[in-house]
């Protein structure tokens, strides 16, 4: 049941967010043609996916961490901003994860077994059941990532200041717990999938997430660390593990939830490991894009300062230790370089080799969806 | 008053155990004791068969077959996450789980060969166990288990709850391995128990009736769902019938309700040399176990006491000192034993064999422990 207290909070994170994003879509013209391709795509798929992460912020003890949540209003616990990121309605990276599932779901179409058997299958607007709720456990695997993944180690607040040392705590307990509670949820969920393969994957593409916090290119805090003999195939690994895998893994299991055959599957997990790569990538190129020369999206571990270093071997011991004294200088090199145009090659080769991936597919309003999002996102 | 039990109460299967020891469902008390006096089933030649022992084979590999399945590339996820497998926890629940597996092995196979399968679900239960010890470790901000430090105090807190995660999925990976649908549901079950339980003990009822209630279903969900669901999946394993299978099930509850009772009661009556940890930790976390609860029901004032979890200075001493003076430790110990009577009759059904014997001491064995 929806708690008073919960869902008016809820309306409040909603109207907000909707506010900010009209106020972007008048700002901009490239939000503009993502927001009319996750649009027109969640249309295709009947309901929108952002909704489906909401249903489980509902829940009797979802909506006791809501409570809990107000009291950390004026703290920087991380928590915070994560949750105020995943309420932002249609934001990009956040919630696209389970529209794409949903969408490869109904561009490999009826599975094998429909067009047998007459019987009516248990599917909306050609989206089976076990194929939503896979794209929901997407989802809530995502969210508990990077609600765990706030948690903050305390030795870092000093003992002189007990309030904030207390508020981390309790920001901790919070992010702990409903984390938790959305991998419980993915875990019940996956279970009623009837489909241990499917399970198994979706096992390991949360053990990948774990992975990549363990890299050498990741501090104790999560943040970005530069090594002196970083390689490309660092920064490949790195995506993979940490968005790669979970998109490469729910795509193949969407396709295989309807038993299509191993060469389908094949191209929808290589269709998501791509897509993974283009958003980094342009996620990487952001700081450099953008007018403001703001550094807060820029790391010291990003496609573009991988690529110069490859190109510059004499800088990689200067950039290393200024990774700690002075990022501005590393990120005015890179900038002044020609990396930048180099990484927006990049990103078109992702975006090519996405969108090659679905051609073992039928042409339909769902792939075109796909392909429209692949451009919106090479073209942000 | 019906004496009826409720889902939380120690049962056995209608019917067919002795009775149930009664518990009055308003005042929770223990009325009569003299049934809660166990009736051994075996006989006497196999009288002091060490569970520890009959498993033995088994138990010592769960370790360094756990720490197999954790063999990732990245060494200090390795070295965390293998930090809690070094052989010298309890491995209760891997115990109860291979000793269940013998004794329906034994039941409808004749043989005390223990599956493959069985074997991981023991693995499985044990790793979603440690899972919930370490983020329980930053929840409750706890700095030593087992005469160690915790792993969110050696590694910081962030990557210890990222290694809980870990832990599970590997679990969880594990568990898709076995290739049966029905193990699957019934132990994701257990998970999401577990963090259900959690929440359920950050909220706490104002009517006394209402709060014991709480309690029992909190320790159902914390503690004895993840060792009823274990004996439950080996149960399904072992290809047994539907009312063996409810028998495992019914069980792991009762002994996982009587181990964490007695757990509860050692918080008040052992010392932290002891327990390797300290002692009073759930009243210093807010938290009113049984022996509060019975107390309370004496001493009325304790109930503002729990209703503001003891974070006044001077209420976990002054918790204390009323509980030491009323028979809160001494009920909560009777509806440990009355559980763990339940568990023995639960057993009556099962043809006779040394690992039934060894589950039958193993409930004796759970209330006699003091650690």
């Amino acid at each position: 049941m929806l708690c008073k207290n919960c869902s008016s909070l809820l309306n409040r994170f909603v109207k907000n967010a909707s506010c900010r994003s009209l106020s972007r879509l008048l700002s901009s013209k490239t939000y503009n043609d993502w927001n009319k391709a996750v649009s027109d795509a969640e249309k295709i798929v009947g309901y929108p996916t952002s909704y489906m992460s909401l249903r489980c912020l509902i829940s009797d003890e979802f909506s006791n961490v809501a409570m809990h949540l107000r009291k950390l209003v004026g703290t920087r616990h991380p928590l915070l901003k994560t949750a105020r990121g995943l309420l932002h309605v249609g934001k990009q990276n956040t919630q696209t994860r389970g529209l794409i599932v949903l969408l490869i779901a109904k561009a490999a179409g009826p599975g094998p077994a429909e067009q047998i058997k007459d019987q009516e299958p248990d599917k909306i607007s050609g989206i089976y059941s076990s194929q939503r709720s896979l794209a929901e456990v997407t989802e809530m695997i995502h969210m508990a990532n990077l609600i765990h993944k706030g948690v903050v180690n305390l030795s870092d607040y000093l003992e002189s200041d007990q309030r904030e040392k207390n508020d981390m705590e309790f920001g901790n307990k919070m992010a702990v717990l409903s984390g938790d509670f959305l991998l419980a949820n993915a875990c019940t969920e996956l279970a009623t999938l009837n489909n241990t393969h499917v399970v198994e994957s979706m096992s390991l593409a949360i053990t990948d997430l774990m992975e990549a916090e363990f890299t050498d290119l990741r501090n104790d805090n999560g943040e970005s660390l530069l090594k002196p003999d970083i390689q490309f195939s660092d920064w490949i690994k790195q995506t993979y593990l940490s968005s790669g895998s979970l998109l490469a893994r729910s795509c193949r299991s969407a396709v295989e939830l309807a038993d299509h055959r191993e060469d389908q599957r094949e191209a929808a997990a290589s269709f998501g490991e791509n897509m993974a790569y283009l958003q980094q990538v342009k996620n990487d190129l952001k700081p450099f894009l953008s007018k403001d020369n703001g550094l807060e999206d820029f790391s010291v571990t990003s496609a573009p300062v991988i690529k110069f270093l490859e190109r510059h071997p004499d800088e990689r011991k200067t950039f290393t230790s200024l990774q700690t004294k002075d990022q501005h200088q590393i990120f005015s090199i890179i900038k002044s370089s020609n990396v930048v145009a180099e990484c927006v090659k990049l990103s078109d080769v992702y975006g090519d080799t996405a969108i090659k991936s679905l051609d073992v597919f039928p042409q339909t309003e769902a792939k075109n969806a796909l392909i429209n999002i692949v451009n919106a996102t090479v073209n942000s | 008053m019906s004496t009826t039990s409720s889902g939380n109460t120690p049962t056995i299967l209608s019917g067919k155990g002795p009775t149930p020891c009664r518990v009055s469902p308003c005042k929770f008390r223990i009325l009569q004791q003299r049934e809660l006096t166990s009736q051994t089933l075996h006989t006497d030649t196999q009288k002091d068969v060490n569970p520890f022992q009959l498993a033995k084979p088994e138990l010592d590999h769960i370790c360094s077959s756990i720490n197999q399945t954790l063999n990732t590339q990245m060494t200090e996820l390795r070295e965390m996450a293998q930090y809690y497998f070094d052989g010298q926890g309890k491995t209760f629940r891997p115990l109860i789980v291979l000793l269940m597996a013998k004794a329906l092995n034994a039941h409808g196979k004749n043989t005390d060969i223990i599956s493959q399968s069985q074997k991981q679900v023991a693995m499985i239960s044990e790793m979603i166990h440690t899972a919930s010890l370490v983020h329980d470790d930053v929840i409750d901000n706890s700095s030593t288990r087992r005469g160690k430090p915790t792993v969110d105090s050696r590694w910081g807190q962030r990557k210890a709850i990222l290694v809980g995660d870990y832990i599970l999925s590997v679990s969880s990976l594990l568990l898709a391995q076995l290739r049966n649908e029905e193990v699957v549901k019934i132990l994701s079950q257990v998970i999401e128990d577990l963090v259900r339980g959690e929440f359920m003990q950050l909220g706490s009822k104002e009517e006394p009736n209402d709060r014991f209630n709480h309690y029992l279903k909190k320790t159902f969900k914390k503690t004895a769902s993840l060792m009823a669901n274990s004996c439950k999946a080996v149960a399904v394993l072992s290809n047994c019938s539907d009312d063996l299978t409810e028998r495992a099930f019914e069980y792991g509850r009762n002994i996982g309700m009587a181990f964490q009772l007695i757990d509860d009661l050692l918080d008040f009556t052992s010392h932290e040399s002891v327990m390797g940890k300290p002692t009073a930790a759930d009243l210093k976390l807010g938290l009113a176990t049984a022996p509060v609860l019975y107390a309370a029901q004496e001493h009325k004032e304790l109930n503002a006491l729990i209703m503001r979890r003891f974070c006044h200075e001077g209420d976990v001493e002054l918790a204390r000192s009323l509980v030491a003076k009323s028979d809160g430790v001494y009920q909560t110990r009777l509806l440990a034993e009355a559980h763990s009577a339940a568990a023995i009759g639960l057993l009556k059904e099962f043809k006779p064999s040394k690992a039934r014997d060894a589950l039958e001491h193993v409930a004796t064995m759970v209330l006699s422990r003091n650690k």
